[in-house]
């Protein structure tokens, strides 16, 4: 079999790197690569990759981190990524050389892609991982005899410690260099050219196996101690009872960490960007140019920033659970409790995720390996109850309940609840609607425990940080500035100069665009008991639901435009009066506004990373739409019943 | 001693008729017939065959029920009962 031909347009030295998953081949790539990579997304492409340089010799290497399959020949996405990626059919990845990473624990089931790899006759070098491991079971691999049999060099390297980093970076540039000349790899010794009979490659690679690897006695037994180690942690992580408790422990643990760690760098992000507004007050005059720059531009990065501390910390805490073995069994445990409502195990760690930012959620779910299932999750995420409805929900639980605290707390974790069964449900839904078809049942390779390594998780966490400023970011804020013009314009007209600063908030808020929306669609908000000024409270949190806060404040005047809820601040929302006098928050009303932003999208920038996570704006209009219908249906319904039973 | 890579070339006796791997108590090692993945869907053949589930492999059941967790030389799958329960294999008696 001739190589395909290399696209005349890249004469740069690329190098594809592929594998089985849990052979260390990510780890392999940071170590290669380092800081100098990215995730790329190759058109067509649902699936992720990263490109990295390798700096080595007389010039740079690219090199392309594949997703980790197991064959070629998969109906999968993943599989034909590869596929199309080694014989030039993507644009930008077409290699000139093959690095295949092998475990040498388990040579035999990882000979069979190499196989293919080779069939395809490009220059290939073989990277044998899991060295350590290897050791410790005593298995012993002939390295020269397999790169005689492959006919390819074959070369001992280990990501985590370094060691063969520098070889392998040596034979890749050679290997590179062979590729640029048109050299093509000879045929493997005793595989019969081109065969993708699964059988005859499986003979071949237990024939090769044997010849090449052994174990000695002392080795097997440890082997057999630490089965018997695994078995009994594997037992009882994956236990119906035992594991599910672990895992909900986990994540709390989890969550705790974060929102405890994410705190002090998000307090200090956001008196950063205060001091920056306060700096451009201090510089420019009042007018347009000032709010637009603060208002604007500095609170639009602010609202992008504000999010990476969460998100780097999540990945940077998910890299390392996965990566000590625990996260497949976490996924095992509970996915008997998922696939009720039509989601794999691997779901819930993302719709955990999202009870403190559907941002990070739904930028989790690339761990759900099926993408009906990864798009079920991604849609119902932003039902989750997450940290920027806090505000809201402090303040309507308070109205709702004025002097009973208890009854107050029940109800906030009814709104907790009430998001979550709303979020299964609709998975559920989706699944069996616009998501319908067999997912793939869980069928997960199980890595073995083991130390998590700190650098390729600040790596993943630093590279997850990365993809959202870079693809997410330009969307959050031009989303933003969209949403300060409709809050700016027009322009109030001049007051008197002795006017408080809240009285001429409350007159831009009424007469901008976004309070002329309120206006208009106070019809549509009516039957919910909202009038217009929570009409215009609704439409300014349409950005970001916690806005609705310090919206309110200002309409109502109940004191300065942030969004602390205090109990001033609750009494005088509580003595807020309609046009014709009457009580502004009933406890009807007040119902069927908890309801409605328990459900309702109200977040902008999920929208935008759903968008960016689905790769179509369809998506996220459907969420939008979705989510838009159950809030308004149920806080109907809630301001019915209440009605109904006799609360004003 | 070569490394098997997961084939039963322990002195052990396969019992003579096939039964799903879902049905084996703990500890249990089996033998996969040629016939073992005949029940599943082509795309779940297919996977699990990439993933080492080839014809007169060793498993050998680490934690049975759902799920089933299985080892096949080094690794461990873990298995959802709709799988395994669909996977006929044969089992060996020391």
């Amino acid at each position: 079999m001739s190589a395909p031909p290399i696209p005349a347009a890249s004469p740069v030295r690329r190098i594809a790197l592929l594998g089985n998953p849990n052979t260390g081949k990510t780890t392999l790539f940071n170590r290669l690569c380092g800081l100098r990579s990215k995730t790329a997304n190759f058109p067509g492409s649902t699936v992720e990759s990263h490109v990295g340089i390798c700096a080595c010799g007389t010039s740079d290497l690219e090199v392309v981190d594949l997703p980790g399959t197991y064959s070629l020949q998969l109906e999968l996405p993943e599989s034909r990524l590869c596929t199309d990626c080694i014989e030039g059919r993507v644009p930008g990845c077409g290699p000139t050389a093959m690095l295949v990473v092998i475990d040498a624990t388990t040579l035999q089931r990882n000979l069979p892609l190499a196989a293919s790899v080779l069939q395809r006759s490009r220059p290939t070098v073989i990277a044998l991982t899991m060295g350590d491991i290897a050791h410790q079971r005593g298995i012993f691999i002939d390295v020269e005899s397999l790169s005689r049999l492959l006919g390819c060099r074959v070369v001992r390297a280990s990501g985590r410690t370094g060691e063969g980093i520098a070889e392998l970076t040596a034979e890749l540039e050679e290997a590179a260099e062979r590729g640029l000349l048109g050299e093509t790899h000879s045929p493997v010794a005793g595989l019969p050219a081109g065969s993708t009979d699964s059988r005859e490659v499986a003979s071949w690679a237990r024939r090769v196996a044997a010849l090449v690897s052994a174990q000695e006695p002392q080795g097997r037994l440890a082997a057999q101690a630490a089965d018997a180690r695994a078995d009994r942690f594997d037992a009882l992580l994956t236990h119906p009872v035992i594991g599910l408790v672990t895992f909900l422990g986990v994540m709390a643990l989890l969550f705790t960490a974060i929102f405890w760690l994410a705190e002090f760098p998000m307090n200090a992000i956001d008196e950063l960007f205060r001091v920056v507004g306060g700096g451009i007050d201090d510089l420019l005059p009042n007018g347009l140019l000032q709010d637009l720059l603060r208002d604007g531009v500095v609170a639009g990065i602010a609202g992008v920033v504000v999010f990476l501390p969460q998100i780097v910390l999540l990945f940077f805490l998910l890299a390392l659970l996965e990566d000590s073995g625990y996260l497949a069994r976490a996924a095992l445990a509970v996915d008997r409790v998922m696939r009720r409502f039509g989601l794999p195990g691997q779901a819930f760690v993302p719709l955990l995720s999202s009870h403190a930012c559907a941002l990070p959620g739904i930028m989790a779910t690339r761990l759900i390996p099926d993408r009906r299932d990864r798009l079920a999750a991604i849609l119902v995420a932003p039902f989750m109850s997450c940290s920027a409805r806090v505000p809201v929900y402090v303040l309507l639980t308070a109205l709702l309940f004025p002097d009973r605290p208890g009854a107050a707390a029940l109800a906030f974790i009814g709104c907790y609840l009430l998001g979550a069964l709303a979020g299964m449900t609709s998975a559920a839904l989706a699944r069996r609607t616009i998501l319908r078809g067999a997912s793939r049942p869980m069928m997960l390779e199980l890595p073995p425990y083991r130390v998590p390594s700190i650098r390729t998780a600040a790596l993943a966490a630093a590279d997850r940080g990365g993809v959202f400023l870079r693809n997410a970011g330009g969307i959050i804020l031009a989303i933003s500035l969209v949403m300060w013009w409709l809050q700016a314009f027009p322009r109030a007209a001049p007051m008197a100069e002795d006017t408080p600063p809240d009285v001429l908030l409350r007159a831009q808020h009424e007469g901008s665009f976004a309070g002329t929306i309120g206006h208009v669609v106070e019809p549509v908000f009516a039957p919910l008991g909202f009038d217009w000024q929570i009409s215009v409270g609704v439409m300014n949190s349409f950005l970001a639901r916690e806005v609705f806060v310090s919206s309110m404040k200002v309409l109502v005047n109940a004191g300065p435009s942030d969004s602390d809820v205090d109990v001033g601040t609750v009494a005088a929302m509580g003595r807020a009066t309609r046009a014709d006098g009457a009580p502004l928050f009933t406890p009807a009303t007040s119902l069927s506004l908890l309801v409605f932003y328990v459900l309702a999208m109200q977040c902008l920038p999920t929208l935008a990373v759903t968008k960016r996570e689905t790769g179509s704006w369809k998506w996220p209009a459907l969420q939008l739409g979705w989510m838009s219908l159950v809030a308004w249906m149920a806080a109907w319904a809630a301001h019915a019943i209440a009605v109904g039973a006799g609360l004003p | 001693m070569p490394v098997s890579g997961g084939d039963c070339k322990v002195r052990v006796v396969a019992s003579s008729s096939s039964v799903p791997l879902s049905q084996l108590p703990r500890g249990t090692r089996a033998r996969i017939p040629c016939s073992a993945l005949d029940a599943l869907g082509e795309r779940e053949r297919c996977l699990l065959e990439a993933m080492g589930f080839s014809e007169s492999c060793c498993v050998r059941v680490c934690r049975s029920g759902s799920p089933c967790i299985v080892q096949i030389d080094q690794t461990r799958f873990g298995l959802a009962r709709e799988v395994s329960e669909r996977i006929l294999v044969t089992p060996l008696v020391d």
